[in-house]
């Protein structure tokens, strides 16, 4: 990182004498190039960054300006570097490689060096990326006062602040109240530390809208310390989720997929068996071989259930007595919780439960079970639970609007309560009672709106910080771009208001550093900027020792009685609306319900059914004088009496992407169950609301449900476990003969290498971070709400979504679906100018300035997985946004078919890697953005024209199928069969 | 328009006797005077007026859409994924489709001798011209990049690229365009002599000029007969396999791809059999106000109009067949995609299109078994329009219902056409009518040469004649007796 650089041309951008200068120099243009408003200006500015060589060297002779006749060491023009860095969400980070093509990151990966991405991100983390160059990000100071907003400056801010925090230093901080978004930043922490000592009389508060606290709780009353559960999938043979989806909304989700997802290829033939139950579909009960849908509210009966059963079958379970009361006793209940019991208790100290968004007993039955079973230590291993001193967040908020009474000045950093706050609460007419509210946020939002100083904060990918992962791996975050708006971070302003001398944010990270890191303080920083984690700072375990009992549990009956029950859940793509702004996540579909743009009430079919509701009926969910009125979407598989209303959406203060997108549901949701609530009532509006759908846009009819029923079997090849042991055979046993020979001859396929791609259904989760690796990767178009109902998206791969069975207890399975690279393409023969090709290495090539779009591609692909240019999608995206364009891979214009390319860029790139160092390509070496992103692994790419590839063995894997083999095509794109592994002892769908 | 005069029924099929062709009292000169006095008259006809006012707006709405199109890009039309042809490759199959009549009767119609051709060829031919034309527009537009399309021509280039000779649609711009172009020589090749007549009668000098160099110096001499005869007889031979040929090539489009409901071998003749059908119910459409509105009764008569509802008649039975086949195929292949193809056209999200096809492709030509529809031209013309109506949907069920549900059920969709869409269709007609009244109005639109050659006067029933005109095998004065009775 050259930091003089980057310094400089902030101050070229900034600095008064540039402004004189610009006025001087372009009068006409002065106020364009100076308004920080006008994206215009923002490019100018990036523009004037990136040609700083000859602009040093021939218009304005800045001394600052360091040119590139001194190239920084390492750097080639052109070269794509790799920076390590992290990202925080909800408290917990998630290692990441940032790739940066001069000066601008373009694309977010895990960092193969972290415990917990192992090169693998999430969907949000890659999208993230998308957020840094959002042209709605707030650029400016803000002051209000009374009625008006008045642009202002961090000078003005400063002079405002030092004197304002000097008088509350001197009062040792009484009437300041600090209101933090969950933070595992040992810097911050440390500051917090410091802040204590200056503000002794203040209040520091955290809160997150989705924190889940109960495990928490639960432990403490335990175990009498705060310690958090590190999960080992991968070690565990059966799993149990008490309403827990671990393998997706976890903040260690994707550590936990890559182990989960290590289960379940039994290439050993073995499997681990998962059950799940709870309200929801989510990517972990779509993933279990076992279902119990139940209401939220029962799912403590169960896990009650569980321990009983756990006794009966001779397993000591200390407190187990406290349950007894209230396990459930319905049959079909009971028999899953059996089932899951006899699996656990055989599989002692390979048997894991998990416990989620469940109240605190659930955690309890999952702490005792686990403890009981001597799964601790081996499939579960407690470390302590973040930072010393670390405050429970999911109360902080009211405790926050106490303190704030009759406080003198409100510091919020981060988080939007004033969207995300339960309205009993009346989070925003309290605040107004403090009369000084300095607000620290990304953007102008619902909660800045409230606040008398707003102040623009850094994206983390321009900011010094740090934080920790679940497992507590300490990971510094390096900016990788200076401050495009000159926003700033939290310990940027925490330190400011301690006084003195406020030392910058990197200097603050290298200090807390040298605390945490042994050895030459240089070495440990170069060594923890270069790999991206500090090494052995992972929490150690901790052992724990039964000490408390737990609750006292109220019967569950009672809850439930009468209504619906609601369940508020993360978005998969907004998470709590903070990235309701990123278009890519907005175009990205749920998983399971496949709906862009929009959150939708999820309803089971049978209470759909009941309520004489469809998809897009406007329904009115009312609960204790609140209601929202939101579209229906069925969900197969969900229980039946729960509508699962998705949070993060409705925003009004997002940006101009996510403004009035969807609906909020946090107004409905109640400050004291927040995770779900019963006694819901729910009416019909007789109003209708188009659901973006990528999948099933259409409701599908009879015939053609009947007909998708008989396909899905063919297209997603499954059996179970032990029918794969049984006969192994059995997917290759599928294959159709194909009808006729082909009449034209084939491409010759000569190339020196035979690329192919496998992915393995049993492995993947259908967690979308494919899309958006991919959407990065390729510059790949948004289109919006309209087109994608026009059917109209983008996407080159895609994450198809299948139900099977009956829709109460439908089975899920997901098949990623990109171009499967024929060797006899369809698409090719018809092109009438031969803009698509064959490669001698067996690619299908799209030449987009052959193209002229007659679409006969798209129409003679079996798998529809070819794209086309109906618009200038890239017409009206922002300046700033196309930043984030990969140069490697070309911006189709209007007009012209794209589809996957297997990365070719990537290859190629290796490929002349390679020829330069005189050496062949190594297998592996060449990874697709799908590929290498991928949280399960379950895609692998490679050369089959080498026997000993990997991606040639998984070809000639047992489970190893061609889709649609029998239209001849020859695709290179193969799945491996899914396979469950059902007890046998459970009735189907549990 | 002029009440139908009394005119003795010519389609009576009398034993031993040819029915005429020309009814009421004309010879040579009255035959010219009717004809030419269309096209001499001062001005036209109020409806005539009307109708090109209609049909010149529709046209600028096309043009307005068109430049829309190029402007925004494809996406101002319904078509997506899935469903990537839409509207414009249903319109140009229909378009191609009409344009058939036309050259079927001027050249297969004469090869086979059938006399009362001439009647009506000229008008058909200027039809197939016209639609043609607009078929035409549709492939070039259609296009993401339509500012391309010239790369669909293999002509040598500095990029040394060459089209996919395996593509269906390369095959398609060579067979439209082939036909295209016979068509129009043959087209104009038959009317030279026609415009000679109008040379000859013209009074202003505008006319004088424009037909006098239309009609390359036309004399009428036997020469010029003869080479003409000649001409017109070669073109007809080479007209005649393009008429099979060019729907063929259509059907090709579908019927070469994989895609269930379009794979399947009955296309081209099923493709062939549907565009005469649809082709003459449009002929029938046209002429039958026309021949009311300029009184061209005893020109073309009661028999043309039967005959051309035989045709669409027996053609509508091969496409009914075709339907069935298509359906027993879909079973007997055993293949579920096939299978599911053609249940889904039927019971699908488009039904609705599949059943006002069958309604009337299969149901309303069926009227044509009775003799009184035949000849009663407000049915005929009823029938003519369910027929036209039914064609359209019959491309658009083979185009949009198959491509909405292919073989992944993740990415079924569902096509829905925009106001554009809706436009551009209107426009095309607002185009042929266009072009069609203009020719209504300044071209002779029954060849007359070729009427007087079937008139008795023209003495060609003694004996055989080779060429244009021919006749042989007649019965000796049948005409006479005829023309005896035609008389008050």
């Amino acid at each position: 990182m050259s930091r003089e650089y980057w310094r400089s041309l902030d101050e070229l951008a900034d600095t008064p004498e540039y402004r004189a200068l610009v006025e001087k120099e372009f009068p006409g243009l002065a106020e364009d190039l100076i308004s920080p408003q006008t994206r215009r200006a923002f490019l100018k500015v990036m523009g004037a960054s990136l040609g700083v060589a000859g602009l040093a060297a021939c218009r304005w002779p800045r001394e600052t300006i360091l040119p590139f006749a001194h190239r920084p060491a390492d750097r080639i023009p052109g070269v794509p570097q790799q920076y390590a860095t992290a990202m925080e969400l909800g408290g917990a980070a998630l290692g990441l490689l940032v790739t940066s093509y001069d000066g601008r990151p373009i694309k977010v990966e895990g960092n193969p060096l972290h415990p917990g991405s192992r090169g693998a991100a999430s969907a949000l983390a890659q999208a993230s990326l998308l957020g840094l160059y959002d042209p709605d990000r707030s650029k400016q100071v803000l002051r209000r006062d009374g009625g008006q907003t008045l642009v202002s400056s961090w000078d003005e801010f400063a002079a405002f602040a030092g004197p304002h925090f000097a008088a509350l230093r001197a009062s040792r901080g009484a009437g300041l109240v600090v209101l933090a978004e969950a933070s595992s930043s040992p810097s911050l922490a440390r500051l917090r530390a410091a802040f204590a000592q200056a503000f002794p009389a203040a209040g520091w508060f955290e809160w997150e809208p989705l924190a889940g606290d109960h495990g928490r709780a639960a432990a403490a009353r335990l175990f009498g310390q705060a310690v958090r559960p590190q999960l080992h999938l991968d070690r565990a043979d059966v799993v149990l989720c008490l309403d827990a989806d671990p393998i997706f909304s976890h903040p260690d989700a994707v550590r936990h997929a890559r182990e989960f997802a290590a289960r379940r290829r039994a290439a050993d033939g073995t499997m681990n068996r998962l059950f799940a139950v709870g309200p929801a579909v989510t990517l972990t009960a779509a993933a279990a071989d076992h279902r119990l849908a139940v209401p939220a509210g029962r799912v403590v009966g169960v896990a009650a259930r569980l321990l009983v059963e756990l006794r009966r079958l001779g397993v000591a379970v200390p407190g187990a007595d406290a349950f007894a009361a209230v396990a459930t006793a319905d049959p079909n209940e009971a028999a899953f919780a059996a089932a899951a019991a006899r699996d656990l208790a055989a599989a002692r100290g390979r048997g894991l439960v998990v416990a989620g968004a469940s109240p605190a007993p659930a955690h309890e039955v999952a702490a005792l079970a686990n403890l009981a079973l001597g799964n601790v230590g081996e499939t579960v291993v407690y470390t302590r639970d973040g930072e010393a001193g670390a405050v429970p967040a999911a109360g902080g908020l009211a405790e926050f609007l106490a303190a704030a009474a009759g406080a003198g000045t409100a510091l919020l950093l981060g988080g939007n309560p004033a969207y995300a706050a339960p309205p009993e609460l009346r989070f925003a007419e309290r605040l107004a009672q403090v009369p000084v509210r300095i607000r620290l946020s990304e953007y102008e939002d619902e909660t800045s709106r409230l606040a008398t100083w707003h102040l623009p904060r850094a994206h983390y990918l321009e900011s010094w910080g740090d934080a920790r992962a679940w497992d507590g791996t300490y990971s510094v975050q390096q900016p990788l771009i200076e401050a495009l708006y000159g926003g700033r971070t939290a310990l940027d302003i925490v330190a400011l208001t301690l006084g003195g001398s406020a030392p910058s944010a990197y200097e603050i990270v290298r200090a807390t550093l040298g605390g945490l890191a042994g050895g030459v303080l240089e070495d440990a920083w170069r060594s923890a900027l270069n790999d991206g984690v500090l090494a052995g700072s992972a929490f150690p375990a901790v052992a724990v020792a039964l000490t408390g009992r737990p609750a006292s549990v109220p019967p569950a009956a009672a809850a439930t009685a009468g209504g619906f029950e609601a369940v508020f859940t993360a978005d998969a793509s907004v998470y709590d609306g903070r990235f309701a702004n990123n278009a890519w996540l907005q175009e990205m579909p749920d998983p399971l319900s496949k709906v862009t743009w929009d959150n939708a009430a999820l309803l089971a079919p049978a209470t759909a059914a009941a309520l004489g509701v469809g998809r897009g009926d406007v329904i009115k969910v009312a609960s204790g004088g609140r209601a929202v009125e939101i579209a229906v979407f069925v969900m197969p598989g969900q229980a039946e009496g729960t509508v699962v209303l998705p949070l993060g959406y409705g925003r009004t203060a997002a940006g101009s992407v996510g403004d009035g997108v969807g609906i909020d549901v946090y107004p409905f949701r109640p400050a004291g169950a927040p995770e779900f609530v019963a006694g819901v009532t729910i009416e019909k509006t007789g109003r209708h609301h188009v659901l973006a759908c990528t999948q099933d846009q259409h409701p599908v009819d009879r015939v053609g449900y009947e007909a998708r029923g008989q396909r899905i079997a063919e297209l997603i090849r499954e059996g179970t476990l032990a029918e794969f042991l049984a006969d192994p055979e059995f997917v290759r046993k599928m294959d159709e003969q194909p009808a006729s020979a082909p009449i034209f001859a084939s491409p010759k396929l000569t190339g020196e290498h035979q690329w192919a791609m496998s992915i393995d259904l049993s492995a993947c989760i259908g967690c979308n971070a494919c899309m958006i690796a991919c959407q990065a990767e390729n510059n790949i178009a948004v289109v919006g709400r309209d087109q994608v109902i026009r059917g109209r998206a983008m996407h080159w791969i895609r994450v198809d979504r299948y139900f099977s069975g009956k829709p109460a207890t439908a089975k899920v399975a997901f098949q990623p679906m990109a171009c499967q690279q024929c060797e006899n393409a369809p698409c090719e023969q018809v092109c009438p100018v031969g803009a698509t090709m064959h490669s001698d290495e067996g690619l299908n090539e799209q030449v987009y300035n052959r193209c002229v779009g007659t679409r006969y591609c798209s129409n003679n692909c079996p798998y529809k997985v070819r794209r086309f240019n109906f618009f200038n999608y890239f017409k009206n995206v922002p300046e700033s946004e196309k930043l984030v364009f990969n140069p490697e891979v070309t911006v189709r214009g209007r007009g012209v078919m794209e589809k996957c390319s297997f990365c070719i860029q990537r290859i190629e790139a290796v490929k002349i890697t390679a020829r330069n160092e005189r050496r062949p390509v190594r297998d592996g070496e060449i990874v697709p953005a799908c590929a290498q992103t991928c949280p399960a692994q379950a895609i692998v790419f490679g050369d089959i024209k080498d026997p000993a590839s990997r991606a040639s063995r998984l070809r000639a894997d047992k489970r190893s199928y061609a889709v649609l083999g029998e239209l001849n095509t020859k695709p290179r794109l193969t799945y491996l069969a899914k396979l469950r592994n059902p007890s046998g002892k459970v009735g189907e769908g549990g | 328009m002029s009440a139908a005069p009394y005119l003795p029924d010519n389609t009576i099929e009398a034993p031993g006797t040819r029915a005429p062709l020309v009814l009421g009292d004309n010879d040579f000169a009255s035959v010219t005077e009717k004809v030419c006095g269309i096209v001499e008259r001062p001005k036209p006809p109020r409806w005539w007026y009307a109708a090109f006012a209609v049909s010149s707006a529709l046209t600028a709405v096309l043009l307005a859409l068109m430049g829309y199109l190029f402007m925004v890009g494809i996406g101002v039309w319904g078509v997506m994924i899935p469903v990537g042809w839409g509207f414009a490759i249903v319109n140009f199959v229909f378009w191609v489709g009409i344009g058939h009549a036309g050259t079927l009767i001027s050249a297969i119609l004469f090869l086979f001798r059938q006399k009362w051709r001439t009647g009506i060829n000229r008008f058909a031919e200027a039809m197939t011209i016209f639609a043609v034309m607009c078929a035409g527009l549709f492939p070039a537009i259609h296009t993401g990049r339509p500012w391309f399309d010239y790369w669909l021509f293999p002509y040598p280039n500095q990029m040394y690229l060459w089209p996919n000779f395996r593509s269906p649609l390369l095959w398609d711009v060579f067979a439209v365009s082939t036909y295209f172009t016979v068509s129009l020589l043959f087209w104009y090749t038959g009317m030279v002599p026609d415009l000679a007549t109008l040379r000859d009668r013209a009074k202003t000098r505008a006319r004088k000029i424009v037909y006098g160099i239309l009609s390359l110096g036309w004399r009428g001499s036997g020469r010029h007969w003869h080479r003409y005869e000649r001409t017109y007889l070669m073109l007809a031979a080479l007209a005649t396999p393009l008429v099979l040929s060019v729907h063929s090539v259509v059907s090709f489009d579908f019927a070469v791809a994989q895609l269930p409901g379009w794979h399947s071998t009955i296309f081209p003749p099923y493709f062939v059999a549907g565009a005469i059908f649809s082709g003459f119910a449009m002929v029938i459409t046209l002429i039958v106000p026309v021949r009311s509105y300029f009184g061209l009764h005893d020109l073309i008569t009661a028999r043309h109009l039967d005959n051309m509802a035989k045709i669409t008649l027996a053609t509508g039975l091969m496409v009914a067949y075709s339907y069935g086949i298509e359906f027993f195929m879909a079973w007997y292949s055993g293949n579920q995609y096939e299978r599911f193809a053609l249940v889904n056209r039927a019971l699908g999200p488009y039904a609705w299109a599949f059943w006002i096809m069958m309604t009337c492709n299969v149901a309303a030509p069926q009227a044509f078994w009775f003799r009184k529809v035949r000849q009663t031209p407000w049915m005929l013309v009823t029938v003519a329009l369910l027929v036209n109506v039914g064609m359209w949907f019959e491309r658009f069920v083979i185009v949009v219902s198959s491509l909405s549900r292919d073989y992944l059920p993740s990415s079924w969709g569902y096509y829905k056409p925009t106001w554009v869409d809706l436009g551009t269709l209107a426009g095309s007609f607002g185009l042929f009518f266009f072009l069609f009244l203009l020719f209504l109005r300044f071209g002779p639109m029954i060849a007359m040469a070729e009427v007087k050659s079937v008139m008795p006067a023209a003495g060609l029933e003694h004996g055989p004649h080779h060429g244009h005109g021919q006749y042989w095998g007649e019965i000796p004065h049948q005409h006479d007796v005829q023309r005896g009775d035609a008389r008050p």
